[in-house]
Parts: structure tokens; C-alpha cells; sequence
């Protein structure tokens, strides 16, 4: 068959491997083109696939509008679900926060024997600390390594 | 520039994108009516199946479950439709595609020719199955391969080849009288 765009021009291309050279299978393609709308009127295919888009042009138009509106929608399902868990989010984070800061505040670091003898401190400090009357205060006990309790 | 698969244009398509839909009809519509062709026997219903088939095509693309095998599913509904036209005896009749003005209508001599030529061709073709009808046409009007009609029909090659050579077969007898035939054309 013809065709509007140079593809499948006339002859048709199914005459590999058949009587190549107008055989017997070759004279049934030549006849069968009388079947080709093409081959009494020039341009049919291109007017069968013009009324065709033509017909098809309401429903494409529907699809694209479809199509446009489910790229919204789902962009604004995604930001209505979107802000409660951000702000859900921001609530837990600041709580974390404020608590991490609280317990660093809060804690003093254990005094290990490590550390006394490390860094060489006077023996008062150190008998505190063997027998366990270290003040638990790192400021009261700084004062005992540097001699400074009354 | 690549020329994009059929499973590609689907997806355009189903988006509404014209220059795909209007590339998936470029390439199918002949198949589509050598197919409504072997079903019908008439040129002109033949013609209002196809376009109503593609219309149908486009509202249920997404029923194409494999984008990459359209070619069957559309003719499967070419073929469909041109059953349920015949079937229900409304076929739109004398509502031709309006030729443009380029195009020259041809004598009366050779449109007498071709007329008897086709008549005689309908008949011969009406001796055969449906499908030998529609593997004969893909075949040698509009010059699929047998490898390409088995794929998209979804049958064996060789049931192809044997369904075309009993075709071409009944066709040569029916035919043989006819003297342009004889004469090669």
C-alpha cells in the first residue's frame, strides 16, 4: 500500500522469499493492490488518518486535561500531607533538643582513678577519692585537687 | 532520530499527546484495514470500522495491559468491531471520505477496470477463511512478513506460511480466469 509519509510505498515490501520476479504469488500482490483504496485514490491514506486524528482530537483533549490535572492534584495531596508531618516533625525535634541540652547540662563526668593519677594530684584529693568522699561536685572537688578547702 | 517502539507512543498517548496517538495510527491504519477488510468484504465499511476501532483504542488504552504488543490489541478490536458492525446490520453506507481537489479520480475506463478487477477480487477473497483472508492481506497488500503477522497476531510462523499458501492457492484458481491476472497484471 501507499503511504503518506514515504513508508510502504508501492510495491509492498512482502514479495521476499515469493516469486520475486511477478510469479505466481507476485501476480496475486499486483492483483490485490486493486484492493488498496490508495490505488484508485491518490492520498486516501492521508485523509483516512486526517479524519481519524480529527475524530480522535476531543478525547486527547480530555486525556491532557486529565493528565494536567492529576500532576496537581497529586502535588497537592502531597503538600496537604506534607505540612501536618513537617510540623509534627519540628514539635519532636525541638523536644529532642531541649531534653539533649537539659541531661548535658545535667551531668557530670565520672571520675575514673585513670584521670586522678594521670594527672598527679595531691594526696588528699586522692585519699577522697579511694575512699569514695570525693565531692560529687566538679567545682568542690577542682577546690580539693588545688588544696583550696577550708 | 530513533523511531520510537509502539510501547512508548502508548504511554504518550494515554497523556493525550497527539503527535503519538497520530503515529500509532500511521503506522496500523492499513493493517487495520486489510484486517476489517478480510472481515467485511466492503471497502467503505471496512473504512468505518477502522476509524471507529481507533476511537475505541484511544478511549481504552489503558486497558492495553502490554503497551509493547498494541499492534495485536488494536487489530484484535479492528477485528471485534468489524464482526459486531456486521452483526448488527448498521453499516453507514455512501459516506465516503471526501476526496480533496488534488486528488484526480481516475477515467471512466480504468475506474471501470479496477471496479470489476475488485469485484473480482471480493469474491475470490470471500472463498477463503477469515483469517486466511486477513494473513493474505497483511501479507501481500500491505507487505507485513510472516515472522511480523505471527508476532502480532499471536500464532506460530508456520501456521502463518500455511494459512497464506492455502490463501494464495484458492486465490490463484479463483483468479485465474481474470486476463489481466494471467497477463501478469
Amino acid at each position: 500500500m501507499n503511504t503518506e509519509d514515504g513508508k510502504r510505498m508501492t510495491p509492498p515490501r512482502g514479495s521476499r522469499g515469493h516469486d520475486r520476479n511477478g510469479g505466481p504469488a507476485g501476480g496475486i500482490r499486483r492483483a490485490l493492490r486493486a484492493m488498496d483504496p490508495e490505488y484508485e485514490r491518490p492520498g486516501y491514506w492521508d485523509r483516512l488518518r486526517t479524519s481519524v486524528m480529527k475524530r480522535a482530537s476531543l478525547e486527547l483533549a480530555r486525556r491532557r486535561r486529565l493528565a494536567r490535572v492529576s500532576v496537581a492534584a497529586i502535588l497537592s495531596g502531597w503538600s496537604r500531607r506534607l505540612i501536618p508531618v513537617a510540623a509534627a516533625a519540628a514539635v519532636v525535634a525541638a523536644f529532642l533538643i531541649g531534653t539533649e541540652v537539659r541531661q548535658a547540662s545535667d551531668a557530670s563526668p565520672p571520675l575514673l582513678l585513670e584521670d586522678i593519677l594521670a594527672n598527679e594530684v595531691g594526696d588528699g584529693a586522692f585519699q577522697a577519692v579511694i575512699s569514695g568522699q570525693a565531692p560529687a561536685s566538679p567545682v568542690a572537688f577542682m577546690a580539693l585537687v588545688e588544696g583550696n578547702v577550708p | 532520530m530513533k523511531e520510537r517502539s509502539d510501547a512508548e507512543l502508548v504511554i504518550l498517548a494515554r497523556s493525550g499527546d497527539a503527535a503519538s496517538f497520530g503515529e500509532l495510527v500511521a503506522r496500523y491504519l492499513r493493517p487495520a484495514y486489510s484486517v476489517a477488510l478480510s472481515v467485511i468484504g466492503r471497502h467503505q465499511d471496512a473504512e468505518d470500522a477502522v476509524q471507529e476501532s481507533f476511537m475505541v483504542a484511544l478511549e481504552r488504552l489503558e486497558e492495553c495491559r502490554n503497551p509493547d504488543r498494541f499492534a495485536g490489541w488494536v487489530l484484535a478490536i479492528v477485528r471485534n468491531r468489524s464482526r459486531n458492525l456486521i452483526r448488527r446490520e448498521s453499516l453507514r453506507r455512501g459516506d465516503e471520505i471526501p476526496a480533496n481537489a488534488s486528488s484526480p479520480s481516475p477515467s471512466p475506463e480504468r475506474a471501470a477496470d479496477i471496479s470489476a478487477l475488485r469485484s473480482r477480487l471480493t469474491e475470490a477473497l470471500n472463498t477463503l477463511s477469515e483469517v486466511q483472508r486477513e494473513i493474505v492481506l497483511l501479507h501481500d497488500l500491505e507487505g507485513w512478513k510472516h515472522v511480523e503477522i505471527a508476532e502480532k497476531l499471536g500464532m506460530p510462523s508456520g501456521t502463518v506460511r500455511s494459512h497464506l499458501h492455502f490463501a494464495r492457492k484458492a486465490l490463484r484458481v479463483q483468479l485465474a480466469e481474470w486476463k489481466d491476472y494471467r497477463k501478469g497484471g
